[in-house]
C-alpha cells in the first residue's frame, strides 16, 4: 500500500475519532434507556438512540470506502456489531424473555454445582443423556460456566453478552473472508462484514444467548473453510472443514446437520470439478449428492426419536390438505411470514435474501467468463442456498411435530446471502462509478481526488452520499425487524427481587409456586428444579396446576402438596399484577392475607405489584 | 536494542516462549484465577489475569495453525481455537463430573498446557519445513 499523506492521514483519524465517539456515545443512551418494566426495547429506547446509530452507521460506512487497513476496519465493524446485537443484554435486566433465560436456567445448575453430568436434575437412560451431552445446551453451560469462574463474576453477565460478543466478532470476519473466498476485493469483503447486520433473523439470533447462535458462528466457519477446501489439497483446511462443523454440531444439531450436509456437497462440488471422463455421469452425481444432502435435515428429524422417543416428527400431507388453497401457497412463497408480519416488516426479512439469489444468478450466467476462478464457488454456494429453500418448505408444508420452529433456516440464508449482497451493492457502485467517468476504484482516496476535474469529485461524493445513506438506512431500519415489536412483559425488576428476597432469605430446601413468567426470573437466580430452591420447568403442567389453583383457593392445602411432591419443607407463592389483570390479583391477594388461610406475607415490593406468600411445613 | 510494545513484536515475543516464560506466566494467571475463585473473588481481578490467560493462548493457538494469515486473522482464528479449545474441554469435564472451581481450574491447565505445547510442536514443524 502506498504511505499515505500526511494530509489525508488527518483527515482519517478525525473521522474515526468521530466514529468512536458516537459509538461510545450510542452505549452510553443504551445504557441509560435500561429499565426493568418494559415489554419491547423500543418501547423505552433513548429517542436519540436511533438516529444516532444511523449516523454512525453512515461514518463507519464512510470509512469503510476509505483507504484505511482492512484490520482496522473490521475492529469499527465489530465494535458496531456488539452494539446492534446488545440491545435486550443492555435494556432488559435479564436479557430477553425467551430461549435464552430457560438455557440460563439449565445452566444456572450447573454453575450452582447442583447437577452432576450435565442437565438433566433426574436420573435418565443412556440414550437420553448422551442425547442431552450432545443437544448443544451442554457445551454452552460449559463455555459460559468456565468464563463466570475465570471473570469471577455471577453466570447472568457472562451469559447475556455471550453470544452477543461471540457473534459480533467472529460473523463479520467470516463474512469478510467467505466475500473474499468468492472473488471479491478488500472494499466488497469489508462491506458484507457490516452488511450482514441488515438482516433481522441473523441479528435477532445474534443478539440471544441461545445454542443455535453458537451454531451458527461455527457452521459460517465450516462454510469458509469448505470454500478454500474446493481449491486446496491442504489437509488442515479439510481438518477444520470437519472440526468447525463437528463444533457447530456439539453446539446444536441443527447446524451441525446443515454443516455436514454441505460438507458432502462442497466434495460432491471438488470432484465433479476434477472430474475429467464422463460430464454426465459427474453432473448426474452432483444431482444426487445435491438431493442427499437436501434429504439429510428432514430425515434426521425422523431418526432423532430412536435416541429420543418423546420426539415424533413425520411428514405428513395434513397441513397441506387443511390449508386453505391461497394460504397453502402463500406459505410455499413467503413461509410464516404471511401469518400476521407487516409489509414493511416483510420486505426487510426478504430484501437481503432475493438482491443474493439476483446476484447469484447474474453472476452465474452473466460473469461467466470474469468469474471462472470462483465459478465452482459460486454454484457451491448457490446450491447450498438452495438446499436451504427446500428444507425450510418441506419441514414448513410436510412435516408435523418438529422440535423446533423452522423460521431458524433463515439465518442460514441470510448467511450465505450476505456476502452476494455485498458483491451485488459494490458491483453496482463501480459500475456507477465508472458511468460517471470519475474514479477508477471505489476507494475514496483524498490524493486521488485531487486529481480530478471538480465536478466529477461531487460526482463522487454525490455516489457514496448516496449510498452510504441508503445502506446506513437500511441496517437501521432492519433493527425494527430484528427486535420484535410486540412482546409479553419482560421479567421485570420486582420479580427479580422478589426472587433474590427469598434466595437470600431461606436457609432450608423451598419450593415456589408461581406463573411461568415468575419461573424465568427464577431461572436467573437460582435455575429451574434445582432441588435446594425448587421452580417447575417453564411449561410443566404440576407447577401450572399448582399456581392456578394457588390463584383460586389460596390455601396451604396445595403448597403442602408442593412440598411433598419436591421434599422441601417451605412453599413461597408469588403473585404479580401485570401478569394477571388487577381485579384477579386484588382478589388473590386479599384471600390470601385472609387470617384463616395460615400463610405470611414475607416480601411486597416496593410497587405492591408483587406479593410473595410463604407457609411452612410444621 | 531497544523493545517497543506493537503487537507484531510482543506476538513475535510468545510465540518464541523463550525459557517458557509466558508459558509460566499462562499458568501463574491460572493460579490467580483459583486463588481468586476460591478466596477474594474479585472481578478485576478475574478480568486481569483471564485477559493475560487468553491473550496468551490466543496467540499460540494462533501461529501454530495459521502462522501464515496476517497477524489480525491469525489473532482472530486463535481466539476462535481458545473458544472452541476452552468449551470442549469444559464440556467434556461437565459430562465426566463437574464443573466446580477446583475442575474449572484443572479445565484451564489442560487448555494452557495443549496450547503451548501445540505452539512448540508446530514451531519446531515450520522451522524445520
Amino acid at each position: 500500500m502506498p504511505p499515505r499523506k500526511h494530509g489525508s492521514a488527518t483527515y482519517l483519524r478525525i473521522s474515526e475519532l468521530l466514529y468512536l465517539f458516537m459509538l461510545v456515545f450510542s452505549f452510553y443512551l443504551l445504557l441509560i434507556s435500561r429499565t426493568g418494566e418494559a415489554r419491547t426495547v423500543w418501547e423505552v429506547l433513548h429517542p436519540l438512540f436511533i438516529p444516532l446509530l444511523f449516523a454512525t452507521t453512515f461514518i463507519l460506512f464512510i470509512a469503510l470506502f476509505t483507504s484505511e487497513k482492512a484490520a482496522y476496519k473490521l475492529l469499527f465493524v465489530i465494535a458496531h456489531s456488539i452494539l446492534i446485537h446488545s440491545f435486550f443484554s443492555i435494556i432488559f435486566p435479564a436479557g430477553d424473555l425467551s430461549g435464552q433465560q430457560m438455557v440460563l436456567g439449565r445452566t444456572r445448575l450447573v454453575f450452582d454445582n447442583a447437577v452432576l453430568h450435565g442437565w438433566a436434575p433426574w436420573p435418565m437412560e443412556i440414550q437420553s443423556q448422551v442425547y442431552e451431552w450432545f443437544r448443544g445446551m451442554t457445551f454452552q453451560a460449559a463455555l459460559s460456566v468456565v468464563f463466570a469462574r475465570m471473570l469471577s463474576v455471577d453466570l447472568l453477565r457472562v451469559h447475556l453478552f455471550l453470544v452477543p460478543v461471540l457473534w459480533s466478532t467472529f460473523i463479520p470476519i467470516a463474512t469478510f473472508l467467505t466475500t473474499k473466498a468468492l472473488g471479491g476485493n478488500e472494499e466488497a469483503a469489508v462491506l458484507s462484514s457490516l452488511l450482514i447486520s441488515a438482516f433481522p433473523y441473523a441479528t435477532y439470533f445474534g443478539a440471544i444467548s441461545v445454542s443455535d447462535s453458537l451454531g451458527f458462528i461455527f457452521f459460517f466457519y465450516s462454510l469458509y473453510f469448505m470454500l478454500k477446501n474446493l481449491d486446496s489439497e491442504n489437509s488442515r483446511i479439510k481438518f477444520f472443514m470437519v472440526a468447525f462443523a463437528f463444533f457447530s454440531f456439539l453446539s446444536h444439531s441443527l447446524t451441525g446437520i446443515i454443516s455436514f450436509s454441505f460438507i458432502l456437497l462442497a466434495l460432491a462440488f471438488k470432484s465433479y470439478r476434477s472430474e475429467k471422463s464422463s460430464p454426465l455421469t459427474a453432473k448426474v452425481s452432483l444431482v444426487i449428492s445435491f438431493l442427499l444432502c437436501t434429504s439429510l435435515l428432514p430425515m434426521s428429524f425422523i431418526y432423532v426419536r430412536f435416541i429420543n422417543p418423546a420426539y415424533s416428527a413425520i411428514f405428513s400431507l395434513n397441513k397441506l390438505y387443511e390449508l386453505p388453497i391461497e394460504k397453502a401457497v402463500g406459505l410455499f412463497f413467503l413461509g410464516e411470514l404471511i401469518n400476521g408480519f407487516d409489509v414493511k416488516t416483510i420486505i426487510l426479512i426478504l430484501i437481503g435474501p432475493v438482491i443474493a439469489l439476483l446476484s447469484m444468478i447474474y453472476l452465474l450466467i452473466f460473469r461467466r467468463n470474469f468469474n471462472a476462478e470462483f465459478r465452482t464457488h459460486i454454484l457451491f454456494l448457490f446450491a447450498a442456498f438452495f438446499i436451504v429453500l427446500i428444507d425450510y418448505r418441506i419441514l414448513k408444508l410436510f412435516m408435523f411435530g418438529l422440535p423446533l420452529n423452522e423460521e431458524r433456516l433463515w439465518v442460514f440464508q441470510d448467511l450465505l446471502a450476505a456476502p452476494f449482497v455485498a458483491l451485488a451493492i459494490y458491483g453496482v457502485f463501480s459500475w456507477a462509478q465508472k458511468f460517471f467517468e470519475a474514479h477508477s476504484t471505489p476507494t475514496v482516496s483524498f490524493v486521488t481526488l485531487k486529481k480530478l476535474r471538480k465536478s466529477s469529485v461531487l460526482r463522487v461524493f454525490g455516489l457514496l452520499l448516496a449510498l452510504n445513506i441508503l445502506l446506513a438506512g437500511w441496517i437501521t431500519v432492519s433493527l425494527s425487524a430484528a427486535y420484535p415489536q410486540v412482546a409479553p412483559l419482560q421479567t421485570t425488576w420486582y420479580e427479580l427481587e422478589a426472587v433474590q428476597y427469598i434466595e437470600e432469605n431461606t436457609h432450608e430446601k423451598y419450593v415456589v409456586i408461581g406463573d411461568q413468567w415468575t419461573i424465568f426470573a427464577g431461572e436467573v437466580i437460582v435455575g429451574v428444579n434445582n432441588p435446594r430452591a425448587y421452580y417447575f420447568l417453564e411449561y410443566s403442567k404440576t407447577g401450572h396446576d399448582f399456581f392456578v389453583n394457588m390463584t383460586e383457593d389460596p390455601s396451604p392445602t396445595w403448597m403442602l402438596l408442593a412440598m411433598n411432591k419436591t421434599n422441601t419443607t417451605i412453599a413461597y407463592f408469588i403473585v404479580t399484577e401485570p401478569r394477571l389483570d388487577t381485579e384477579e390479583f386484588n382478589n388473590v391477594v386479599s384471600k390470601a392475607k385472609a387470617p384463616e388461610n395460615k400463610l405470611t406475607t414475607f416480601y411486597v415490593s416496593d410497587n405492591k405489584k408483587l406479593y410473595v406468600f410463604s407457609y411452612r411445613k410444621e | 536494542m531497544r523493545w517497543t510494545l506493537r503487537p507484531s513484536t510482543l506476538e513475535r515475543s510468545i510465540v518464541q516462549d523463550k525459557n517458557f516464560l509466558y508459558t509460566i506466566i499462562s499458568f501463574s494467571t491460572i493460579l490467580v484465577v483459583f486463588f481468586n475463585l476460591t478466596s477474594f473473588h474479585y472481578p478485576l481481578i478475574g478480568v486481569i489475569a483471564s485477559i493475560i490467560f487468553f491473550v496468551i493462548n490466543t496467540v499460540f493457538l494462533g501461529n501454530a495453525f495459521f502462522e501464515k494469515e496476517p497477524l489480525f486473522f491469525r489473532f482472530v482464528f486463535g481466539m476462535l481455537l481458545f473458544i472452541m479449545l476452552l468449551g470442549f474441554v469444559g464440556w467434556l469435564t461437565l459430562i465426566i463430573y463437574n464443573l466446580d472451581a477446583t475442575r474449572v481450574t484443572l479445565v484451564l491447565l489442560v487448555v494452557a498446557t495443549s496450547s503451548s505445547l501445540l505452539n512448540r510442536r508446530m514451531k519446531h514443524r515450520h522451522a524445520t519445513s
